[in-house]
């Protein structure tokens, strides 16, 4: 029987529950001091808006991008069914970007491929994240958020120049 | 087969014949037969969601192509969702509930026979009403999640909303029934010496369960409640051009959502802690760290609702919690996945269709366990978000667990219904393309997934070079649906002609394999005592309870009335609900006036024969 084995069940699930445990402490840790000590949080919720006052209210009243000061700039992006506004920006390498994001009707998500940048765009809340693109190229932006009949069609491209 | 506890089955021992009529089965208060109805229902529903998911693979084999239209897509996905979760997964395990809890503990029926035939028929009711909205062309299209804002009328004029939170909600109230039900069954109803530490993992997880279902879908009811009063009377519950907040709908939402992930994979769970050590022919390895573990997850499972919400952006503080609290629960999952295998360890192992989907479990199930802890990381889970990788891995949890767990619990229990045993052969066909139809289905979703196709997308581009994992999905899908017809088929065979089964045909431990197979309607002549963790394995206390269980009793036990007030209470309740569409203040009040005239019938109606 398994009792008399070197290796008994009982033996090795002490073992397998210490090491579980040790990982996740280790993984809790890196979280904690990521998130406190460093200050790396997701991008996210950046203040409210009246989703009915959205083409009034700066910044969304001018949506595209926009330069700060020498390569730093900020991308306004409006999702609507099912567009987004601009549809097209475009970029040197190495600009660092803050997007700045809401939704005017429904929920829709603003994922740019190939980057962190995920974002989800809420009617009544603004959205910011940065990114810093180094390499020239396309990157498509998607809802990733369903939006109904036409969510398949709704996308934007950063070139990265 | 093993021979462990032989005996002849005998239909022909109870004193009075069954009817078998169908008014019989539209009145019946038995377990054993709602729980026959559940699992048929369910196998339909089956068969409906599986359909709705080939018709989305055909569309999406190749990038751009336009089969079906847009609006007919999103129409199937989100009913494909709703059907799998609230009409197949959901129900399926209440069959199994149903039949096999009051067996295993030794009781005769459960708590409250009427209200389970009512749940049945509210399910049914329920099931066929969402389902009919197809017939008037407004099927569900806001996805099985349904965000606000998109369903608020401004954005869904349609009746399909309208259909999804009343259908939704309707199903609910059988949930809660069946919940109560248990819990006070399982309770109340053990027989003599079955203390809570040793009743059978199954009956245990269905306990879990059953408070998961009345405490989670009520948090559901919550929010189709607001969201029924946006749509139909103005109010401004998730409208933020009023003041209210769509994000609150999705924490109502995945609070329910997520335990609503337990509630689907607790019953597989407890399955396989039976079938298991059937099987090799051990006692469950570490049968209290399991218990607690259940209960754990159960409990655990309250707190990680947000990791469905990393996108929404909501602090730092809140990001991190729901990233602990998620990697946690794996630890009780992963300590389950742990003790089966050390179960297995060293037994005489005995691969019959059954055992085969245990393990099978254990191995699928575990893929959807280690993509679940990747989405546990926030950054990651960033990354993954509303991908195909997500697809995968749910579908890795709820086909690869819970689904997987239900049919190894059909194939050992199936002995028990009928007297006759599943074909092994084509049970073994049922497993295998199970197997390779599944995996070949959603393992290249992974992939799709992370090379960046989104979810819910009617078509992809060509640029995305995702073709050729969609194309596998499709013919993956084709052969897992080729599983089910062989599932279907084995089951007709074996219910007419399948070769007969002893009582206790594997030689298992629990008490429900101590009676006749097909059972008395009255399930035990009389109860029997019980004295240890697996009562049928000692001999001597095998012994004992087969001398009560096995014996001819003088006078038939009463057993509770039939009744045609459920099934008339549930249409009546399901009306009631249907005639909220019309937003009619005056109609829905006397929508409600049949349900009050069958309640006051139910409750002056005689329960048991007269005189007892």
């Amino acid at each position: 029987m398994s009792k008399e084995h070197p290796l008994s069940p009982e033996k090795v699930e002490k073992v397998f529950l210490s090491l579980a445990a040790a990982m996740l402490l280790v993984f809790l840790l890196a979280l904690f001091y990521s998130a406190y000590a460093m200050g790396m949080h997701l991008p996210g919720r950046d203040g409210e808006i009246n989703p009915t006052m959205v083409r009034e209210t700066p910044p969304f009243d001018e949506p595209g991008l926009k330069q700060i000061e020498p390569g730093r700039y900020e991308a306004v992006f409006l999702g609507m069914a099912w567009a987004f506004q601009p549809r097209e920006i475009r970029i040197p390498a190495g600009a660092e970007v803050t997007f700045i994001t809401t939704a005017t009707d429904v929920i829709h998500g603003f994922h740019i491929e190939g980057t962190r940048v995920n974002l989800m765009m809420i009617p009544g809340q603004i959205g910011r994240a940065t990114y810093t693109f180094t390499e020239p190229g396309e990157h498509l932006i998607i809802c990733h958020e369903y939006c109904g009949a036409g969510h398949h069609l709704m996308y934007a491209t950063v070139i990265v120049e | 087969m093993s021979s462990v506890g032989t005996v002849t089955p005998d239909v022909h021992h109870t004193s009075h014949e069954e009817d078998t009529g169908l008014w019989s089965w539209i009145t019946t208060v038995d377990h054993k037969r709602i729980a026959i109805m559940y699992f048929v229902t369910a196998t339909v529903f089956f068969f409906v969601g599986g359909f709705e998911a080939l018709l989305i693979r055909i569309q999406l084999m190749n990038p751009e192509q336009n089969l079906i239209s847009p609006e007919l897509y999103n129409q199937l996905f989100t009913m494909h969702g709703t059907t799998m979760i609230f009409l197949v997964a959901m129900p399926m395990a209440v069959a199994f509930f149903n039949y096999v809890v009051p067996l295993q503990i030794g009781a005769r029926d459960v708590a409250f026979p009427r209200l389970n035939a009512l749940s049945y028929w509210i399910f049914l009711f329920g099931g066929i009403y969402l389902n009919a909205s197809f017939f008037v062309g407004a099927a569900p299209n806001a996805s099985w999640v349904g965000y606000a804002t998109l369903t608020l009328p401004e954005f869904s004029p349609g009746r399909n909303v309208d259909f999804w939170f009343i259908g939704l909600s309707i199903l609910g109230v059988a949930s809660i029934v069946g919940g109560v039900n248990f819990i006070t069954t399982i309770i109340n109803m053990r027989a003599p010496g079955m203390k809570m530490m040793r009743m059978p993992l199954f009956t245990w997880m269905t306990l879990v369960t059953s408070f998961l279902l009345i405490t989670a879908i009520p948090v559901i009811g919550v929010a189709l409640v607001f969201l029924g009063f946006d749509r139909l009377f103005g109010t401004v519950f998730f409208n933020p051009a009023g003041g209210g907040d769509p994000v609150l709908w999705q924490h109502l939402f995945w609070i329910f959502g997520h335990p609503e992930v337990y509630i689907l994979i607790l019953p597989a769970f407890g399955v396989i802690s039976d079938v298991i050590p059937a099987f090799s022919k051990k006692p469950l390895f570490g049968y209290p760290i399991v218990v607690y573990a259940g209960i754990l997850i159960g409990f655990i499972g309250w707190g990680v609702w947000s990791h469905h919400m990393f996108t929404v952006g909501l602090g730092p503080i809140a990001d991190s919690f729901f990233v602990a609290a998620t990697m946690i629960i794996a630890i009780p999952t992963g300590v389950k996945i742990f003790n089966w295998i050390a179960t297995m360890w060293g037994g005489s192992l005995q691969f019959t269709t059954a055992m085969l989907f245990c393990v099978g479990l254990v191995a699928v199930f575990t893929v959807g366990g280690l993509s679940g802890i990747m989405h546990a990381s926030a950054p990651v889970n960033l990354q993954q978000h509303d991908s195909y990788f997500v697809v995968a891995h749910f579908h890795y949890v709820i086909v690869g667990g819970a689904m997987m767990g239900l049919w190894a619990g059909l194939y050992y229990w199936f002995p028990k219904v009928c007297g006759r045993y599943l074909d092994e052969t084509l049970g073994k066909w049922h497993f295998w393309t199970t197997m390779i139809g599944f995996n070949l289905t959603f393992f290249p979703m992974h992939f799709s997934g992370l090379f960046g196709m989104p979810r819910r997308i009617f078509t992809y581009s060509a640029d995305l070079n995702v073709d050729i994992y969609n194309q596998l999905s499709t013919v993956g899908a084709f052969i897992f649906g080729l599983s089910a017809i062989i599932m279907t088929w084995n089951l007709i065979r074996s219910w007419r002609s399948g070769e007969p089964a002893p009582a206790n045909p594997w030689g298992a431990p629990h008490l429900e394999w101590s009676i006749p197979s097909p059972p008395h309607h009255y399930n035990f002549p009389g109860i029997p005592e019980v004295r240890s963790r697996e009562p049928l394995w000692d001999p001597k206390e095998r012994a004992d309870i087969e001398a009560v269980t096995m014996a001819e009793p003088e006078r038939e036990p009463i057993m509770p009335n039939p009744s045609w007030v459920p099934i008339c209470l549930a249409a009546a309740i399901t009306l009631a609900w249907a005639l909220v569409m019309t937003g009619v203040w005056w109609i829905i009040i006397l929508g409600m006036l049949p349900v009050l005239f069958f309640t006051f019938l139910w409750a002056f109606e005689p329960a048991f024969p007269e005189g007892h």
